[in-house]
């Protein structure tokens, strides 16, 4: 090497891999003046939602991974009644854990007044493992939602009966995924109208085989890394309430995963779902669809690895058209030091991270990013982008400076060409250090602004209402598909107002370990009335229907074929 | 007479043995002469009984011509060794040269040329320091220590003090970017080390370096067009510097412009074979530019470059339960 080269060198990579972050002073909300409105997001206590449940990890002194990885939340509506309910994923017993109680998952009935009542008891569906994540979709097609519950060492599926109760038909079904499961999609990969399951692979993990990590005098959480991968699956729905495992016959599990977030959308509008999923200290993949079998092009496209050409702890992933140009943007959260990426599709199954100019990548530079999605908080019309972070190891304080356990959310405003980080403005909950880890979006109160449900490691969850969303005008649709899939999973959403029009895709899953409302929230900003809205239904439909002069400020359903909203 | 027979007779003995020994020896000369091995031998019974002085020359002379290669390996290391003890610096530069080309792949080699090349400098910081105290080179070499040891206010401080006395000396505005930024990576530390990296252009026009570090804050804000301008400035000053053409193939290829990056790419990867990063970036300007079997050809290379990189391995103490 040259002179001086070397530490140029360093120099060169360690900014690239951290970033200069503008981070936000600790404090600094405390400095602004108390706002005389409601926050963007206001935090719900636990005395008046009624959700007293929490999460309990089992932290222990043997430092098993899935201790401070979990778990995830969802927004569902499981008695189909028009509001979202909520299910929360907790721990549960296993080779490495035995609770001093028992503890279960949660599912919370929303009463349609702001508050919920637990109906866990009643429904069955207490999780039957070390809880993880949670997949909702309907794959029976019987116009309920059914709930997919990721676990270590084994995955349940729930059927939902109609009737409050769910039953467990994993074995009959033949999804249990053996191992140790992080997130689930559910989406139709061939395009026969029946949604299929995709779950994530984590690493080759057992009891026996924990490892000791760190120094004999500070103990840590394992970097991944220091375990094997394990494959991510892919089950395709056969119709009869089972499903048989293709992973090996479409490309999913040709290499090894230790995969976190994935998300299923078109990237390249040929008509079949791709899929984007996050891993970690292992190249991102993205799987182009090929009809039916699937092409990782994570690398060339440019999703998989840093500038640099290094494997990022990618986390949570998710899936948007953020620039409105027709064609689907990629969002992956790392670790810190990392920094997050914002991808804008150029077209061409290739990607351009815009990260740093977006100044997502100074703001995240130390994060560690969980629970993210795109979504128009504000109902602008623009889609913007939330954050919820936190570090998997509980004493990187004592070992990577200016990095903590517990982090701040991050709030970033898509103002139409840039991108704005609102998070010190949008409410105290943003100045809050949280072991964040899922992050559910939905309407609870059915006001068009939608909402929030973070799940916290060992502690409760946080529902924030959104008071922003209501400062403009709104339509939400809910779809369901006859030919297509029943949650028409890659419908395209268009809608116009005079000369205002914009589109969303109902892409599968995203985030983290978590599920989401359904229903589309389509932002109007100031404006009162919609032209039109045109459905574009995933194949094996096709079919495209357009709808004059929708209602404003409400929620309308469309079924495939109908030809008319209710 | 007789009675001095017997003491005649020993003395007549001792001298025959006298001189029956000193044949002996230099027979025994002679045939270490002719068998450098036996010599060499003897000299590492004596090296290793602290007759340094003694077996050093012996060892010098035969060591490099040695067929036995496990013998030269231990007659090279016991050069080493005692030309530390009779500080004989060429001595030791001489075996361990030797060392590092005939046992290129031994972890022992490559421990005691580290430790050696330790001990040097710290003989030489010594020397620097007894004979010119007060010289800005001492005043530079402390400000560095203190660097290495991440006792960054301490070092900047170091590194001000020789701008007091010298606001002149090149390169010291350069350590104190590199410090701040080092010590943290907020806007305000990259506004700072700006500031000081634009006072070393002022005194130092030509620093490639200087130039290379203003043009990496410029690409990690996203000003890829002020990175480029940067970027191509410093691989101008210092056409050597192949960081500067990776920044600048970086930055290209982040502003669009693939076709262009291909060329301080090619002349990176080429350059830095090791580095997955150049592979990384060239087989997106490749691939960006329709060039599929280069594409492929440049990630295997960064696969490959990966793995010997180890970057896969875990960073932490590992004890399975």
């Amino acid at each position: 090497m040259r002179r001086y080269s070397g530490s140029r060198r360093r120099f060169l990579r360690g900014l690239g891999q951290a970033g200069l972050a503008a981070v936000l002073p600790r404090g600094l909300w405390n400095a602004v003046p108390a706002p005389q409105t409601p926050p963007a997001f206001e935090e719900i206590s636990p005395d008046v939602s009624g959700i007293h449940w929490v999460h309990v990890a089992g932290l222990s002194r043997e430092m098993y991974p899935p201790e401070t990885l979990g778990a995830g939340c969802a927004f569902l509506d499981y008695d189909n009644d028009g509001w979202m309910d909520i299910y929360l994923v907790n721990s549960g017993k296993c080779d490495f854990y035995n609770p001093p109680r028992p503890l279960r998952n949660a599912l919370y009935h929303n009463n349609r007044d702001g508050t919920f009542t637990d109906v866990t008891e009643r429904s069955g569906a207490f999780g039957t493992a070390y809880g993880m994540g949670v997949a909702v979709g309907d794959y029976d097609g019987d116009g309920l939602p059914d709930l997919y519950v990721t676990q270590y060492p084994r995955n349940v599926l729930y059927h939902n009966n109609g009737d409050g109760t769910f039953t467990d038909v994993t074995e009959k079904a033949g999804v249990a995924a053996p191992g140790w499961t992080t997130s689930a999609v559910w989406f139709d990969y061939d395009n026969d109208g029946r949604l299929d399951l995709f779950t994530c692979g984590f690493f080759d993990f057992d009891k026996p085989r924990n490892i000791y990590c760190g120094t004999p005098a500070l103990q840590v959480y394992c970097s991944p890394n220091v375990y094997k991968g394990t494959p991510c699956r892919l089950f395709h729905n056969n119709g009869d309430g089972t499903f048989t495992d293709v992973s090996r016959k479409t490309g999913i599990d040709k290499n090894l995963a230790r995969a976190w977030g994935a998300v299923a959308a078109d990237i390249n509008n040929d008509g079949w779902m791709d899929l984007f999923v996050s891993n970690d200290k292992f190249p991102n993949f993205l799987f182009v669809n090929r009809k039916g079998t699937f092409e990782d092009i994570g690398a060339l496209s440019g999703v998989a690895y840093n500038a640099m050409g290094l494997a990022r702890s990618g986390m949570c992933v998710d899936a948007a058209d953020f620039d409105q140009d027709g064609w689907i943007d990629l969002f992956v959260t790392g670790v810190d030091h990392e920094m997050y990426s914002l991808y804008r599709n150029q077209k061409g199954e290739a990607f351009d991270d815009l990260a740093i100019p977006a100044g997502i990548g100074a703001a995240t530079a130390l994060m560690s990013g969980m629970g993210s999605r795109f979504f128009d908080y504000d109902n602008d019309g623009d889609i913007d982008l939330v954050m919820c972070n936190g570090h998997p190891d509980t004493v990187v304080q004592q070992r990577i400076p200016d990095v903590k356990y517990a982090e701040p959310m991050l709030l970033f405003r898509n103002t139409g060409g840039s991108w704005k980080n609102v998070s010190a403005e949008s409410g105290p909950v943003f100045a809050k250090d949280l072991a964040s880890r899922g992050l559910a979006l939905g309407d609870f109160d059915n006001n068009g602004s939608v909402d929030m449900l973070i799940s916290i490691n060992d502690g409760p969850p946080i529902l924030l209402r959104n008071n922003a969303g209501r400062q403009n005008h709104w339509l939400g649709v809910r779809l369901r598909g006859r030919k297509a899939n029943p949650d028409a999973i890659g419908a395209k959403i268009t809608y116009r107002s005079g000369d205002f029009q914009r589109h969303r895709w109902l892409v599968g899953c995203g985030g983290f370990l978590s599920a989401h409302d359904p229903r589309a929230v389509l932002g109007l900003g100031p404006r009162t009335k919609v032209d039109w809205i045109e459905v574009q239904w995933p194949q094996p439909s096709g079919k495209v229907e357009r709808f004059l002069n929708p209602p404003v400020d409400r929620y309308i359903t469309i079924v495939e074929g109908e030809g008319k909203w209710a | 007479m007789l009675r001095f027979l017997p003491a005649i007779v020993t003395v007549v003995l001792a001298c025959s043995a006298a001189v029956t020994g000193s044949n002996a020896q230099v027979a025994a000369k002679k045939a270490q002469a002719s068998d450098p091995a036996a010599s060499i031998r003897q000299a590492l019974s004596q090296a290793e009984s602290g007759r340094c002085a003694e077996a050093l020359p012996v060892l010098k002379r035969n060591t490099q011509g040695l067929p036995d290669k496990q013998l030269r390996y231990h007659a090279a290391f016991a050069v080493v060794n005692c030309g530390m003890s009779v500080n004989d610096t060429a001595a030791v530069m001489n075996a361990l040269v030797l060392l590092r080309r005939d046992f290129p792949d031994d972890p022992e080699v490559l421990y005691t040329a580290a430790r050696i090349f330790a001990q040097f400098a710290d003989r030489t910081a010594k020397e620097l320091a007894e004979r010119f105290p007060k010289s800005p080179q001492v005043g530079r070499l402390n400000a560095e220590a203190l660097e290495s040891k991440q006792m960054w206010k301490e070092a900047i401080e170091a590194y001000r003090n020789i701008l007091a006395q010298d606001p002149k000396v090149p390169g010291v505005h350069f350590r104190i970017a590199s410090i701040l930024l080092d010590m943290s990576q907020s806007a305000e530390a990259a506004a700072d080390a700006k500031k000081e990296l634009d006072a070393e252009l002022e005194l130092n026009p030509k620093s490639a370096a200087a130039v290379f570090v203003l043009g990496e804050i410029a690409r990690r804000a996203g000003s890829w067009d002020e990175a480029i301008r940067l970027f191509t400035r410093a691989s101008q000053l210092d056409v050597g510097f192949l960081e500067a053409f990776f920044g600048l193939g970086m930055s290209l290829n982040a502003a669009g412009r693939f076709v262009d990056a291909i060329a301080p790419l090619e002349r990176y990867a080429k350059g830095v074979p090791d580095d997955p990063a150049g592979h990384y970036q060239l087989a997106l300007a490749y691939s960006r530019t329709g060039n599929k079997a280069g594409a492929d050809r440049e990630l295997k290379l960064q696969q490959e470059a990966l793995a010997k990189s180890g970057v896969r391995r875990p960073p932490s103490v590992r004890v399975p339960r």
